[in-house]
């Protein structure tokens, strides 16, 4: 087994109109052991900007850490926001600096660009190499399975409404089918003047 | 750099986690691979310079981790860099030597040399003796005309009138030994480029998607990415667009983003006295 | 590194609170060669004098007007080789900055990164502070930006100032000379004028130097091009 799949864990990102969602599940395992059903994996950076950490649940945590550190210097030094393109710039760094010991976590980011409230989503792999494509991002346990859902169900200029409904069900129906991820769901979704954050109702077996 | 104020985090490789990774590996948990590139990349040389060309799969085991991976990577106005092997390795590497050939620029005053750039490349990738995997074609236009180098995860390197890299080198290979030629004119040069990547998609199950070309001529570089798009895809039938309701929800919260007020201070007039 | 331990720094407080070392190096800064930096509505300008002590020198090999990224460059009043270093530093700091962030730095934040350098050699053992002031300016953000850095490691932004040999007549001039609504060629201009106002003997494109900043990024203008401007300096 790979150590990626120790804790389980799903996570999907997508591009919409003028918005952008980034969708996990809540499930914290041990193996075949569900120890919670209510962890954290998505973390907000900023205004608009969240990023999700799927993986092994203590790199999870301090890469998280380690992010907001690294975050917070950066915009009290330069007295401002730091863009979603420049978050993911810092982290494929922190990323790429463990090459040889890496942190196991396939992070996901997605937020609107400042000013310009453009969207902006990428997927990494766990040494930092930056996928940032125009439709939708995957990670965790359940990837194969979001990446079939999320080929059939996005399609281009969704609204947040249904926006939600697209991220929801592709989060839900690939997790269902994963043994290792699901036990709740959040979906954040970002726009311009809000963020709105949905807990699912899901199966919990 | 500085010992008073020590930069955080510090520079360089960090390997803080390579023994606690080690004894995850001895307790049966397998370390995960990292992204690959798959990949077909080759390159030629041509009457007036040097064509580049790439796939744009980026795979994960057997898993396409991306469609449109761009693998022809920057490295100085008049040079560029097919990348193959793992890919957050190539990226890093040719954004560093990107770095230092810059750096090399501003302190010579000079356009950089390919060479440079080459014996730069080869001495990075033998210091880290094949660990950090990019396999690479370099090309470029500098002062002593047109040159191809081809170069290896463990730091040696080829000097070449054409070649191909990656998983798709042999089918590539093939087109280029059967058709080409000293000073082939730029049509001809692109068009079997192009045939040679063409022949790695098709042929290479780790190579896939558009084919990407840059041109570099003396002064002037065509960087085209999606030249060809080698597999249009099909347009969707129908919509699985979920109804709205569709799914049940829990609890919503949802969290206000104020627009932060700038205030513009007018600038005073400087007092002259 | 035991003998280190006994290299005491040399800028130690005078009794009156003073560091003494750093007026020092102020000294040799305004005993240096003048130079001036003018910022207009769509870009900014620096220009300094490069005058020879002989006719042997081969003119432009060397440069004091230095290119740090694209859009930002320096030059400086006092001592040459120390410039050099601090350039070599700001170079690869900005390329350390686009490496992490992917964006070109910041003028602002390349003038504090190197202005903690300076600062590091006012407080370290074995060392000196430099001997320069330099003048660095950017274009990010669509606006031009104008920085000075002393060998204290402090800095300031400014509209338009005069630094070394005979920098207070300098700023008097400009001071007159400055409105808001300066264009760049205005104000490239006005910097020639700035240095004619302490020249000595005659002023050709062969001993002064001038580099320019704005949305298309910084360059040094050739001789060619600085004859152009002194042609309309009576």
């Amino acid at each position: 087994m790979s150590i990626l799949a120790y804790n389980g864990g799903a996570m999907v990102a997508m591009k919409g109109e003028n918005c952008v969602s980034i969708a996990t599940d809540r499930r914290f395992g041990i193996q075949a052991q569900t120890i919670a059903t209510n962890f954290e994996k998505v973390f907000q950076m900023g205004p608009h900007l969240y990023v999700g950490l799927p993986g092994l649940a203590t790199d999870t945590q301090t890469v998280m850490e380690k992010l907001r550190f690294r975050k917070n210097l950066y915009e009290l030094k330069e007295n401002r926001l730091m863009s979603p393109k420049v978050f993911a710039a810092m982290l494929s760094n922190l990323l790429y600096e463990k090459r040889f010991g890496p942190f196991f976590v396939e992070p996901v980011v997605a937020g609107l660009m400042p000013k310009t409230y453009e969207p902006y989503i990428c997927n990494m792999d766990l040494i930092g190499c930056i996928n940032p494509p125009n439709d939708f991002v995957v990670g965790g346990t359940a990837s194969a399975q979001l990446y079939g859902m999320c080929e059939a169900l996005w399609e281009p200029n969704l609204g947040p409404e249904d926006l939600f409904e697209t991220t929801s069900q592709a989060l839900i129906n690939a997790f269902d089918r994963d043994a290792i991820s699901g036990w709740g769901a959040t979906v954040y979704i970002i726009e311009k003047d809000k963020v709105t954050i949905k807990n699912l109702k899901t199966r919990m077996d | 750099m500085s010992v008073l104020c020590p930069e955080i985090p510090t520079p360089g490789f960090s390997f803080e986690n390579c023994k606690r990774n080690a004894v995850l590996e001895t307790k049966g948990f397998a370390l995960p691979k990292a992204v690959k590139t798959g990949t077909t990349i080759v390159g030629i040389t041509y009457k007036d310079g040097v064509i580049l060309g790439a796939d744009t799969r980026a795979t994960e085991d057997t898993t396409v981790a991306d469609k449109n991976s761009e693998k022809i990577h920057y490295l100085a106005p008049n040079m560029y860099c097919c990348g193959a092997g793992t890919a957050a390795d190539t990226e890093m590497t040719t954004q560093m030597i990107s770095s230092q050939l810059e750096l090399h620029k501003l302190y010579t005053n000079r356009v950089a040399r390919v060479c440079t750039a080459n014996q730069l490349l080869k001495q990075y990738l033998f210091r880290y003796q094949g660990y950090v995997g990019a396999a690479l074609i370099l090309g470029g236009v500098d002062v002593e005309g047109p040159h191809l180098y081809m170069i290896y995860p463990h730091g040696s390197s080829d000097k070449l009138p054409y070649g191909t890299m990656g998983s798709g080198s042999l089918a590539a290979i093939a087109v280029f030994e059967s058709r080409w030629r000293p000073d082939l004119e730029e049509q001809e040069g692109v068009q079997l480029v192009r045939d040679a990547i063409a022949a790695g998609i098709f042929n290479d199950l780790g190579s896939g998607s558009n084919i990407d070309l840059c041109v570099i001529r003396k002064g002037s570089v065509d960087y085209k990415r999606t030249f060809d798009e080698a597999n249009k895809k099909g347009v969707k039938q129908a919509s699985y667009r979920y109804p709205r309701g569709a799914t049940s929800v829990l609890s919503t919260r949802v969290v206000d983003i104020e627009e932060v007020a700038v205030q513009r201070i007018e600038p005073e007039r400087m007092e002259i006295a | 590194m035991a003998s280190e331990r006994y290299s005491f720094s040399l800028t130690t407080f005078s009794p009156s609170g003073k560091l003494v070392q750093i007026e020092y190096a102020l000294a040799a800064v305004a005993a240096g060669a003048p130079s001036v930096g003018i910022k207009a509505s769509n870009g900014v300008v620096i220009a300094t004098e490069n005058k020879h002590k002989s006719i042997l020198y081969d003119e432009h090999s060397v440069h004091k007007v230095e290119m740090i990224t694209k859009h930002i460059g320096m030059i400086y009043s006092g001592m040459g080789p120390d410039y050099r270093l601090l350039v070599k530093q700001a170079r690869k700091m900005a390329q350390q900055y686009y490496l992490v962030y992917q964006e070109p730095i910041p003028t602002v934040q390349l003038v504090q990164r190197v202005a903690a350098v300076m600062q590091e050699y006012t407080q370290s053992g074995g060392v000196r502070p430099f001997g320069v002031s330099l003048l660095i300016c950017g274009w990010d953000s669509d606006r031009p930006y104008l920085f000075q850095c002393d060998p204290s490691g402090a800095y300031f932004a400014w509209k338009a100032t005069a630094m070394g040999k005979n920098y207070i007549n300098g700023k008097t001039f400009l001071e007159k000379r400055y409105s808001e609504d300066l264009e760049l060629d205005d104000a490239v201009h006005t910097a020639i004028l700035t240095l004619k106002e302490s020249f000595e003997g005659q002023m050709t494109a062969d001993n002064i130097e001038v580099g320019i900043c704005d949305a298309s990024g910084f360059r040094r203008l050739d001789p060619s091009h600085v004859k152009d401007y002194l042609a309309n300096i009576p």
